[in-house]
Formats: structure tokens, C-alpha cells, sequence
């Protein structure tokens, strides 16, 4: 039996020192663990060295973290002392520094690799949706309009991968712990996962499409809209109101697909561009949208995401937005135009999770009784016409389409997708290596 | 000959349904093809998740009949196997007598739609 000490990894942000709490450990003393499964995760800080000129560096993700995994599983031996607890472990103290021992790994045999002992980090990141939310408790806490996870060896840049989808592509991209760790865990080649939530504008091609050509002045116009019904209420809006028009606003003010992002490496600062692939849901692609009436733009907020809007918004959503009905071909034509949009410009590669198209509920001996066309009423029909439709759309375009209707079908979807998007784990981890695969051919 | 249609037990995992529309009033005759009801399944209490695992299905008669009483309104949440349309095989035959069978039907996953007694217009 040997000991194998487990050491912090180099990290560095030029111009900027590394800081970091006392450690959180997600593992108890003692506990046997697998290979790249995190153990622990420190916040950290970024404290410039210099003068900082214009904004600094992750001056707008306000939660900043640094998970750490062995590279092989064994039993594990946690450091005294290193849990400082309190506001110790929350904020940062102490500098980064590479070679630090954090604990000790039981095991049968000393490995031969020298950087055995050297713990994987993953980097987390992510921007509050309002700086009031700040919660101190685990891995990526609060409550985010973006959050991120890189990881990288040596001076390798990272890929990125932007999750804009719901349920389906969620937890294949975040995780258990929406913190990234599964991906982290199966991907030991440089990557950035990010994640944007769902809400309250859900992510369907339009919406995209929207955020992606949409000018400063057109946004100031959006605010002054909003401005203007919101400030002639007769009735005063309410708390929900005010906090819901505050995400819209937010969301429609920015464009993930646009996004650049810093990232603090082994090997210093690296500064990544948009992001080279995109994964989405057909899943969130409404067969009826809404469109402002004066300015067009378009709104799809998720039914029980509804439910957080008060009075005040629901009026201005049923009163300033006309609903646009959405064929299936409609819904294709709005991929084609996004797969477009972002081939002219970022070249950032679609991927897309297609729907589960039967759910062994049913037992249709007629279809009498359901409305033409078929598409327009059973789900089951539409599912199917919307795969279809994304399956010609990857003949002729750029569009990676991960086939969760086999997979589901494969798995037994009454077991592993039961209502259709929620998923098992097990499917989850299919998909997941999936995803990884469609990254492939985007790394240089 | 009386027969009924209870809420059918369309996955393993929900106890419960909502009846989001229904198609037919009593004393109305329904044959293969007729619309009965639509339902709401909501599987929120049986799976933690983050958004509500909801799916809508519809009840289509596979037989002739006539309605004779319902029990239930849009909205109503009725558990699993609860009876909610009575039917018999003649118009004015007596109800005074035991339940023979359930009524033939198909189940079919839907869309949402407007005639829904759930709001999703927004």
C-alpha cells in the first residue's frame, strides 16, 4: 500500500494573482473515488498585480470557483487544516500555489506517471442574474444568467460548447450538480461547457436569431417600450412584475451566441472567442409564438415559467404580443436561417437533440378523433415531422442532430424518458458522450 | 347495457389527472372516432425536476353510445380508475343496473391546445 500525494496544479491569470478559500470538500475522509470525480472546490479570486485599465478581468461573473479531481481513483486521505471553514472557506485567503498538498491517495501500487498526484481543476464561472443573488453554499450557487466550466492541461485552448436548450440538454451539460462535472469526468481534453438558462425567455431558433442581429438601438427602442407601458399602468406593478421584466429585459439585452470568454489556465490567460458549437433542444420549438406587435421582436416564455410573472407582465404579454402560428416547416425554416446566420459569422457548429416520438402511452387503433393535420394535434405526429424536418436541414446544412428518439427508444422510453424530455441518468450519460463526439470535429 | 369510462392509468408513474376539456354532454350519442375528453398529466409529485413533467393525452370513443351522465367538469383532478362518463347502448335504458364494462376507447398523446381549461396563451 502507498500513499500518493494529491497537489494542486498550476494556475495563472496574467497581470492578476490566483486567491483562494479554504477548501469545501464534496467527499468524505476515507471515502474510495474515481478517477477525475471531484473531491473538493475552492472560491477563488482574481486580485489585479497592476494597474487594470478598462473593466477587469470576470468582473461580471461574481461566483468564481475551482473544483479538484485525482487523475486516478483510490481511497482517499483529506489534509488537516485545509477546510477553514466559516468565511474562511468562502472567502479567499490564501494564494493559488501549485504543489500545495491538499491530501493523500491510498493505493495498491505507486503510479508511474509523475503528474499522477497533480489534481485536475475544473474552473468554474458564473454570472449572477442580479447581484443580489448571492448564495455561499456549493458548487455554482444562485441563481445565473450564464454559467461556465473549462478545463485544460498544459496550454491546450479550450472548445466551447454553449448549451441553449431546456430539460433535455441541460442535464446532459450540467449535470447532477449543474456544475459541469459529469462532462468534466468523461472529457479530459480542453473544453468550456457553458450553460444559459431556460428563462424566463426559453431558447427556441427565433429567439436566437433575435438576440444575434439585434442592434444597441433596437434594444434601447425594447427598453423604451417597455418603459412606456410598464410607467402607464393605472395599477402599480408588483414585486413578481418588476423582477420578472428585469430578466426579460436581460436576456433580451444579450446574445450568448455572441459571448467571448476569459479564461485562467495552467499556462496563464486565454481569451476564447464565440463559442464553436451550440447545443439545442427541439424540444423548446413552439408550434405558436409570440411577436411584439410595434417592434416584432419575438417572446416564448415557457408555460410553467408563466407562473413567475405578475399581473403587470401578463397583461403586457396577452396585450403587446400577437400569437404567430408556427408550422413545422416554419420551425425549420427558422434553423435554416440560424444555421446561416452563424455560418456567415462565428461559424459556431448547431447540434440538436431531437424529440422522443412514441411513448408506449398510446394505443391509437383510429385517427378519427384527432384533427387535421395531424402534426397540429398528436405530439407523437409532431415529434416525428419535426425530427424529419431536422434530418433534411443536416443533409444540406451544418447540423450535428443527436438522435434521443432512438436512444430513448433503444433504452425504453417509458423507463428513461417518461414523459418524453426528462431523462434517466443512463440516457443522460449516452447523450452526454454524444455531445462529445459532435465536438470532435471542431477541435484544431 | 351500461358501461363507463374511468381515467385510465396512462403511465405507471401518475396517480392523478386533470380534465382539461370535455367533448360530450349527456343524452348525446357517440360512435368510433367521437371525442370524449382531454386530460392533463402531471407527473411534478412522482419526479423531482425542475420544470413539470407534463403531457396532455385524449380519450376517442372506439364504439357507438350515448352519453348518459358525467361526473366531472374541466379542471376536476380525478385520481386513477375514477369513473367520470356513464354510457349505455340505447338512449332511455335504465341506469338502475350494474356496469357490464369499460367503454371501448383509444388514448393518444395531443398538443395544448386553446380549448383547454389550462392557460398557455401567453
Amino acid at each position: 500500500m502507498t500513499l500518493l500525494p494529491l497537489t494542486l496544479g498550476p494556475l495563472e491569470a496574467s497581470g492578476y494573482s490566483l486567491l483562494r478559500s479554504g477548501v469545501r470538500w464534496l467527499v468524505a475522509d476515507g471515502q474510495y473515488c474515481e478517477a477525475h470525480q471531484p473531491i473538493g472546490y475552492f472560491n477563488v479570486s482574481l486580485e489585479a498585480t497592476g494597474k487594470v485599465t478598462g473593466q477587469p478581468e470576470f468582473a461580471d461573473e461574481m461566483e468564481l470557483q475551482v473544483a479538484i479531481a485525482p487523475r486516478i481513483g483510490g481511497r482517499l486521505k483529506l489534509g488537516d487544516g485545509l477546510a477553514r471553514g466559516g468565511y474562511l472557506s468562502i472567502r479567499t485567503i490564501e494564494e493559488w500555489r501549485a504543489g500545495d498538498v491538499i491530501g493523500q491517495l491510498e493505493m495498491e501500487e505507486t503510479p508511474e506517471d509523475e503528474r499522477a498526484g497533480e489534481l485536475r481543476a475544473l474552473m468554474l464561472a458564473g454570472r449572477r442574474m442580479t447581484a443580489l443573488a448571492d448564495v455561499h453554499t456549493g458548487l455554482m450557487p444562485g441563481w445565473h444568467s450564464r454559467t461556465r466550466g473549462w478545463w485544460a492541461d498544459g496550454a491546450e485552448k479550450p472548445v466551447t460548447l454553449l448549451c441553449q436548450g431546456v430539460c433535455d440538454a441541460v442535464g446532459v451539460v450540467s449535470g447532477s450538480q449543474t456544475a459541469f462535472t459529469e462532462m468534466f469526468a468523461m472529457e479530459q481534453q480542453a473544453t468550456q461547457m457553458v450553460y444559459v438558462p431556460d428563462h424566463p425567455i426559453a431558447p427556441c431558433a427565433p429567439i436566437l436569431l433575435d438576440q444575434i442581429t439585434r442592434t444597441p438601438s433596437q434594444f434601447q427602442a425594447i427598453l423604451e417600450d417597455a418603459h412606456a407601458y410598464f410607467g402607464g399602468l393605472s395599477n402599480a406593478p408588483t414585486p413578481n412584475d418588476w423582477m420578472f421584466m428585469g430578466a426579460t429585459l436581460q436576456a433580451l439585452g444579450s446574445a450568448p451566441l455572441k459571448d467571448n470568454y476569459p479564461v485562467f489556465t495552467p499556462s496563464g490567460m486565454q481569451h476564447l472567442g464565440a463559442p464553436q458549437a451550440v447545443l439545442m433542444s427541439l424540444a423548446v420549438e413552439p408550434l405558436a409564438i409570440l411577436r411584439h406587435k410595434k417592434l416584432g421582436y419575438y417572446m416564448h416564455v415557457m408555460r410553467h415559467h408563466q407562473a413567475a410573472a405578475g399581473p403587470a407582465v401578463k397583461s403586457w404579454l396577452s396585450q403587446e404580443f400577437e400569437v404567430v402560428k408556427r408550422p413545422v416547416e416554419a420551425i425549420g425554416k427558422d434553423y435554416e436561417a440560424l444555421i446561416d446566420r452563424l455560418a456567415k459569422t462565428s461559424g459556431t457548429k448547431v447540434i440538436a437533440l431531437n424529440r422522443m416520438s412514441t411513448s408506449g402511452h398510446e394505443d391509437i387503433s383510429s385517427y378519427m378523433g384527432f384533427d387535421a393535420p395531424l402534426s397540429a394535434t398528436l405530439s407523437n405526429v409532431a415529434a416525428k415531422e419535426m425530427n424529419l424536418v431536422l434530418d433534411d436541414i443536416a443533409d444540406t446544412r451544418r447540423l450535428d442532430v443527436i438522435d434521443i428518439d432512438a436512444i430513448g427508444a433503444e433504452l425504453g422510453g417509458a423507463e428513461h424518458l417518461p414523459d418524453g424530455i426528462h431523462q434517466s441518468g443512463t440516457l443522460q450519460t449516452i447523450a452526454r458522450q454524444a455531445v462529445l463526439e459532435c465536438l470532435q470535429d471542431v477541435r484544431v | 347495457m351500461i358501461f363507463e369510462v374511468r381515467l385510465p392509468l396512462i403511465m405507471p408513474q401518475m396517480s392523478v389527472a386533470t380534465i382539461e376539456c370535455l367533448y360530450v354532454e349527456p343524452g348525446e350519442a357517440v360512435k368510433m372516432g367521437s371525442k370524449l375528453a382531454d386530460l392533463r398529466v402531471d407527473l411534478s409529485s412522482a419526479f423531482a425536476q425542475e420544470c413539470p413533467p407534463v403531457s396532455y393525452y385524449r380519450i376517442v370513443a372506439r364504439e357507438k353510445a350515448f352519453v348518459r351522465s358525467i361526473s366531472a367538469t374541466p379542471g376536476d383532478l380525478l385520481e386513477v380508475d375514477a369513473p367520470f362518463v356513464l354510457f349505455s347502448t340505447e338512449p332511455e335504458e335504465p341506469l338502475d343496473q350494474p356496469v357490464t364494462r369499460p367503454m371501448r376507447t383509444t388514448i393518444a398523446g395531443i398538443m395544448h391546445h386553446d380549448g383547454m381549461v389550462s392557460d398557455q396563451k401567453l
